[in-house]
């Protein structure tokens, strides 16, 4: 059995407890989902650890491998949030996500063989950021639904399960345009460490990597939309349902990157 | 026995008037509390006196005399005819007065079920006749306890979840568009009372700016006076509109004062653009146009919304009630089980002094055979007589400790009575007993067992 079922287990029982608590409303009583989502992010820990100790380095080279530590990234910046701001409803959204791209890892074996190409500074700054910034924009996806979710039952007049159970539209509002100004940043630098660590490569004659590669450009695509809702945001007035609607469309995107084009799709970006 | 006693009126019984005419808390309830610890029959006394209701809780050992006593002091102290109070009277004692506390600390009992004030002026009550000294170890077991079933029903029901009145309902959404209302905005079209309640709980909420308008100008100067506000005139609405995040309209206009175009072109003007506006409509007929909560950004409530926002509200609680209930009953049932275990206390006392007083003339009555034994074997016997009586006894003291009702501890007393002959006049035992407390000698048998 793969190690990273075991996380995967603790996620899935976390998701439930997630579930559990958003709809019996138990938010200030009940400390059992978080308690679960810790103990898998624990889990989660060791095994990055132990992977990181035999290969020397994160295991971010790897597709599968990539998307445990993704997954990994996700929860902590989840944690993250609701630790800082006691805001534990969100919890429902992000877990399930967690689940579903935990389950790959916990499928396939997590080969991390690191081909020399892959060695050097420019990568794992690379790697690194597009994780992080991929987390982040995953988070304002799920702020981005709950605010469409919240807006249209005040909208309607219609107020029921989730007016109950979500924050304010202003609460809703600040943490997805933060959680995409974090995002837009981190992957603007791992776009540009990228492109040098690219050009790098491309001198010594090792290999050629260009904009035509799928991942690159849907990474590439993804940078346009969040820079769109940064720039509609300041220059336009664009927040609220607008921004909300953006961010939760982004993430289709970078979702797309993360899962189907590392699989099938990528030519020379194969890792 | 023991048992609590209320003897009220509220708001279910008792019109308004009569109920003003009872109330302690303007003639004072210390007065009140001194006068009523005179009475014979009444060894602990609280008074809850609310606007909703008076209710007298006591500590008797008879329930109907001790009702007399309360009716009459009730009448005496407030000079209201005793024939005017009796039909709207209630008396409720021993299990049924405390179900009754812990639905009112509940918020169960009240004019609009699940309202939490209740449970703070029962605390109140409570401690007050607590630093008078007019409460003892009943009541002071008793209000504790209702104090957790209130807070209970609280934290696991949504009994007092969902604003049940239209101003709050119009804070409690635009709380949930806003978040926190510090540094708001708050427009208010008109004058009236309606107006100005809904402004008074924005208010509360620290908004950050009371601007006040309305077509006569001293109207609006009154108000915002009263509220400390500042007015505007009301040719200038359309920038107010611009800067407002809430616009409350009440004025007694027979067109609508908003119209869409109007509402677009205040969105379009305010800075930062696409922050939300959120109007509250409480006038009848309405001031603002329907097709102004189309604008993006703009959420239009009217007074009708906000109503159906409490009945659905109302609707909710009430069907929380059947939960409340259940906890209710759980709680009741714990203090009871309090209560009987405490009756059980003179038997498992006599029942132990019984079996101590036996040992000792049987140890007695050995003396001198036991005389040529030395001092370690003479210790020797005390420990495994002591030790023999203590295993004896655990079973049954735990048994009656944990009697469900009043009615079997009273039998099982009897029997015990009766099997034991605890209430023949003994001859007291030595008098170098250990004390007998039925604590003291459970944990007295543990170390041999």
């Amino acid at each position: 059995m793969p190690m990273n079922s075991i996380p995967l287990a603790l996620y899935a029982v976390a998701c439930v407890r997630y579930a559990m608590q958003f709809s019996r409303r138990t938010f200030d009583t009940s400390r059992a989902a978080s308690t679960w989502l810790v103990l898998a992010m624990l889990a989660h820990t060791f095994i990055i650890g132990m992977e990181t100790m035999r290969a020397g380095h994160l295991p971010v080279a790897g597709a599968t491998s990539a998307i445990s530590t993704f997954v990994w990234l996700l929860a902590l910046s989840y944690l993250y949030i609701e630790f800082t701001t006691g805001e534990r409803s969100m919890g429902v959204f992000i877990l399930p996500l967690l689940v579903a791209l935990q389950a790959i890892p916990a499928a396939r074996p997590m080969l991390e063989e690191r081909s020399p190409l892959l060695e050097g500074v420019w990568f794992g700054v690379h790697v690194s950021s597009l994780l992080f910034a991929y987390a982040s924009f995953a988070l304002a996806c799920v702020l981005g639904i709950t605010y469409v979710l919240q807006f249209k039952e005040i909208k309607t007049k219609e107020l029921g399960f989730f007016y109950e159970r979500l924050p304010s539209l202003q609460v809703l509002d600040e943490m997805n345009l933060r959680a995409v100004k974090i995002g837009w940043l981190f992957l603007t630098v791992g776009l540009i460490s990228g492109a040098i660590w690219a050009s790098q490569l491309r001198a010594t004659g090792d290999l050629f990597m260009s904009v035509a590669d799928p991942k690159i450009f849907v990474a590439l695509l993804c940078w346009g939309v969040y820079s769109f809702e940064l720039y509609a945001q300041r220059a336009i007035g664009w927040r609220g349902r607008r921004a909300a609607w953006l961010s939760a469309g982004g993430f289709g995107f970078v979702l797309l990157n993360v899962v189907p084009v590392s699989y099938l799709f990528t030519t020379s970006h194969t890792f | 026995m023991m048992q609590v006693l209320l003897v009220g009126v509220s708001h279910r019984t008792t019109p308004v008037e009569l109920r003003e005419r009872l109330d302690f808390s303007a003639s004072g309830v210390e007065r009140a509390l001194a006068s009523l610890a005179e009475e014979p029959l009444n060894h602990e006394a609280i008074i809850v006196s609310t606007c909703n209701r008076v209710e007298l809780y006591v500590c008797c050992s008879e329930a109907a005399s001790a009702r007399a006593g309360v009716e009459r002091f009730i009448s005496e102290f407030h000079g209201v005819p005793a024939a005017e109070i009796a039909p709207h009277l209630y008396a409720k004692s021993g299990q049924d007065a405390v179900r009754h506390l812990f639905r009112v600390a509940a918020g169960l009992d009240s004019l609009v079920v699940g309202e939490p004030q209740v449970l703070g002026q029962v605390k109140d009550a409570y401690n007050l006749a607590a630093q008078l000294g007019c409460t003892g170890t009943l009541l002071n077991r008793l209000f504790p306890a209702a104090f957790a079933a209130g807070k209970r029903v609280r934290s696991e029901t949504a009994l007092s979840e969902g604003a049940v009145s239209v101003s709050y309902a119009a804070v409690a959404l635009a709380r949930k568009i806003f978040g926190n209302l510090k540094g708001r905005t708050v427009l208010v079209l008109g004058a009236g009372e309606m107006a100005k309640l809904t402004a008074v709980h924005m208010q509360s909420q620290g908004i950050g700016r009371l601007i006040i308008s309305s077509r006569t100008a001293s109207n609006a100067a009154a108000l915002a006076d009263a509220l400390g506000g500042t007015t505007l005139p009301w040719e200038s609405l359309g920038t107010a509109l611009a800067e407002a995040d809430i616009v409350i309209t009440a004025t007694g206009a027979s067109e609508p004062i908003l119209s869409r175009t109007l509402v677009e072109q205040a969105m379009k003007a305010r800075r930062p653009r696409q922050r939300p506006l959120f109007i509250i409509d409480i006038a009848v007929p309405r001031d603002v146009e329907a097709g102004a909560g189309d604008v993006e950004q703009v959420f239009l409530y009217n007074i009708d919304d906000l109503q159906a926002v409490v009945q659905e509200n109302l609707s909710k609680r009430s069907s929380e009630t059947a939960q409340a209930e259940a906890i209710v009953s759980d709680e009741v049932e714990r203090f009871n089980a309090w209560l009987n275990s405490r009756e059980a206390v003179p038997t498992v006392v006599a029942l132990r002094q019984r079996f101590e007083a036996i040992r000792q003339s049987e140890l007695r009555r050995l003396e001198p055979k036991l005389a040529g034994l030395g001092p370690d074997a003479r210790a020797r016997v005390d420990e495994v007589t002591r030790l023999i009586v203590e295993k004896l006894l655990i079973n049954p003291t735990e048994q009656l400790k944990s009697l469900p009702d009043a009615d079997t501890v009273a039998a099982y007393s009897d029997a015990l009575n009766r099997l034991f002959n605890l209430t023949a006049d003994e001859p007291p035992p030595a008098a170098d007993h250990p004390a007998l407390t039925a604590a003291g000698s459970a944990k007295a048998a543990k170390p041999g067992s």
